[in-house]
């Protein structure tokens, strides 16, 4: 009992002395969150601007109550960006690719003559090169003018479209790369984070120092993996957080189960990481080991965009990928709600994973 | 004479890649002694403290440490010595005073932290880190972490190397302060003199045996009874002396 109990206090004191080790260690802090953060802000950036992408040059010498009203129903298009240019400028704009439509209101648009309206032209151009934006923009114009015609000309509209904008989930892009970029931080932080650090304490001596002392140095580990582990926790909270506060981040599932597939994810990719440096002698061989897994887990994941593009077989061998298991899991619990009982492939996959890795470090494990 | 504590029967190890660091090693230390393992670089001494310290496997022969066996009980002389590693330079990010409450824990031992650094003279360093000491105050600092445990028997790999004179001689003057205290020391070491001025006996080790074993005076006079006469006239003061005089004892550390 006395053995427990001494053991508990060993535990409890190099747990202590690892956490104020990796809390000294300013460097590696803010990188480990810099770098999510960063890419977390520029996706950010990148999914709100699309909101508003079709760009519109406007160019109105009409002075007439009908031109304020065309342009007025120009502007109040919520995927437009209209701005007001001289003419000149907006075709110079339009060759160099930065608006996607020149609009141009001539100056008879909405005169009379002799008590009647004069007939007018607007004129639109785009890039026929690079049509999509610039068609769709033009439709509207033809839109508006067609409806402002009918009503001067005071003919009865016979076919009308009916249509409605039905938000479904309101997923952004961002919803999307954020379980991608957690993702991919887990497994950095689990696999750069543990095998350099550890393999220094190896090379250096720390570990045969504790070797020395009646602990076994097995406790030294756990006690680095759970300092890891909430570490890990809290950079996954903090990124979460910031994705909701600042990118308005959708939750739709349960917070609680999206933490326990991090936590699964964690397991997994902690146990990469103590794998490799309980392999590696040192630090240059540390190096090649660790690109050489997370690279290619990376790239082919499904953690910046989805797999669906992959040919067949790439799509099949890429399904088995830890990285997968974590990025689609987390993905389906953010984005679709999806419960644990309704993620089986995901849940079961990590495990395996997880238990298959932990067989290997017990084999690979070398303590000097 | 002092009774034995420590007693090596016919220690030898063999390494996986066939190399026998260690071929047949035989000695005791006595209770309160400073015992010294001389030799060259590759002699196998580092390889034989690590066996006897329970930190090396013994590939045969028998370390009895107190009454225990180290083979079958490393857990059990672990917890009564102290031991001093040749790298000093880890867990750079702690102060000194959280490493000795930590080493103390390891042990189940509580310690006066301050008390501790006052003996080995860093009472002023308490709340530095690690990595900010020089290489003498690592070196009193990495034996401070030795004695947390009040151990019976201290280890020191080559406590001295590549430390100037003055850090050198303060920390003979450490060691000696150990020994005041009843507690018994195995030290390897290069020099010669360090040797002649600390041990109360040296066994000198080549090629994985030892081949010499007793006070440094015996040492020299079977050597002088053997006809030896030495190559140069002995001066009566050394080079260091003579830096010694020059730049003061006081560290400069």
């Amino acid at each position: 009992m006395t053995e427990v109990k001494q053991t508990f206090i060993s535990f409890l004191a190099l747990t202590k002395a690892s956490a104020k080790m990796y809390y000294r260690n300013k460097g590696a802090i803010v990188f480990s969150l810099l770098i999510p953060i960063g890419l977390l802000s520029i996706f950010g950036f990148l999914s709100r601007g699309s909101i508003a992408s079709i760009k519109i040059g406007l160019t109105n010498y009409s002075e007439q109550a009908a031109a304020v009203k065309f342009v007025d129903a120009l502007k109040d298009i919520h995927a437009f960006k209209v701005s007001e240019l001289t003419e000149a400028a907006a075709s110079a704009k339009l060759a160099k690719d930065e608006i996607d439509l020149q609009v141009v209101v001539p100056k008879s648009f909405g005169t009379f003559k002799d008590g009647k309206i004069s007939s007018s032209e607007v004129q639109t151009r785009y890039n026929s090169g690079k049509p999509q934006n610039g068609q769709i923009a033009n439709l509207a114009v033809v839109q508006i003018v067609s409806k402002m015609d009918r009503a001067l000309t005071h003919s009865p509209a016979v076919l009308k479209v009916s249509s409605e904008g039905v938000s479904t989930n309101n997923l952004t892009y961002f919803d999307f790369i954020l379980p991608g970029i957690l993702s991919m931080t887990i497994m950095q932080l689990g696999i750069f984070g543990v095998a350099f650090s550890f393999v220094a304490m190896k090379s250096n001596g720390a570990l045969r120092r504790i070797q020395a002392t009646p602990v076994h140095p097995i406790y030294f580990l756990l006690a680095q993996a759970v300092v890891r582990l909430a570490v890990t926790l809290m950079v996954a909270a903090i990124l979460v957080g910031f994705g909701t506060y600042f990118f308005n981040f959708h939750m739709i599932g349960s917070y609680f189960e999206f933490g326990l597939i991090c936590l699964l994810g964690i397991f997994t990719f902690l146990g990469i990481g103590f794998t490799i440096a309980g392999w590696a002698r040192d630090e240059t061989q540390v190096a090649p080991v660790a690109n050489l897994i997370q690279l290619p887990l990376l790239m082919l994941s499904g953690v910046f965009f989805p797999r669906d593009g992959f040919p067949l077989w790439l799509k099949s061998v890429t399904d088995y990928s830890p990285l997968t298991y974590l990025s689609h899991g987390l993905r389906s619990i953010a984005n679709e709600g999806s419960g644990f009982s309704e993620l089986p492939t995901d849940v079961i996959g990590l495990s395996l994973w997880m238990i298959a890795i932990y067989f290997l470090a017990a084999k690979v494990f070398k303590w000097e | 004479m002092d009774p034995t504590i420590l007693e090596v029967n016919d220690l030898k190890k063999t390494y996986p890649n066939g190399l026998d660091a260690v071929k047949g090693v035989s000695f005791s230390v006595h209770a309160g002694e400073v015992f010294g393992i001389l030799g060259p670089n590759g002699a196998g001494k580092t390889t034989t403290m690590e066996m006897i310290e329970g930190l090396r496997s013994i590939s045969s022969g028998t370390v009895i440490l107190d009454g225990i066996d180290t083979a079958k009980n490393p857990h059990r002389v672990k917890q009564r010595i102290g031991i001093q590693l040749q790298s000093s330079d880890f867990f750079k990010n702690l102060k000194l005073t959280e490493l000795l409450e930590m080493f103390a824990d390891l042990y189940g031992a509580t310690i006066d932290p301050l008390a501790l650094l006052t003996d080995v003279g860093l009472q002023d360093k308490a709340s530095f880190l690690v990595k900010n000491l020089s290489g003498g105050q690592k070196q009193r600092f990495s034996i401070a972490t030795t004695l947390v445990n009040k151990p019976i028997m201290v280890f020191l790999d080559e406590p001295t190397t590549g430390l100037d004179p003055q850090a050198r001689r303060n920390l003979w003057e450490l060691i000696a302060q150990i020994k005041k205290r009843g507690t018994t020391v195995i030290i390897t070491t290069h020099y010669m003199e360090e040797a002649q001025y600390l041990c109360d006996r040296v066994a000198i080790m080549d090629d994985g045996r030892i081949v010499a074993l007793d006070t440094p005076q015996q040492l020299i006079a079977q050597l002088l009874d053997r006809g030896f006469i030495p190559h140069t006239e002995v001066p009566p003061a050394t080079l260091e002396d003579v830096f010694i005089d020059l730049t003061g004892k006081t560290l400069r550390d």
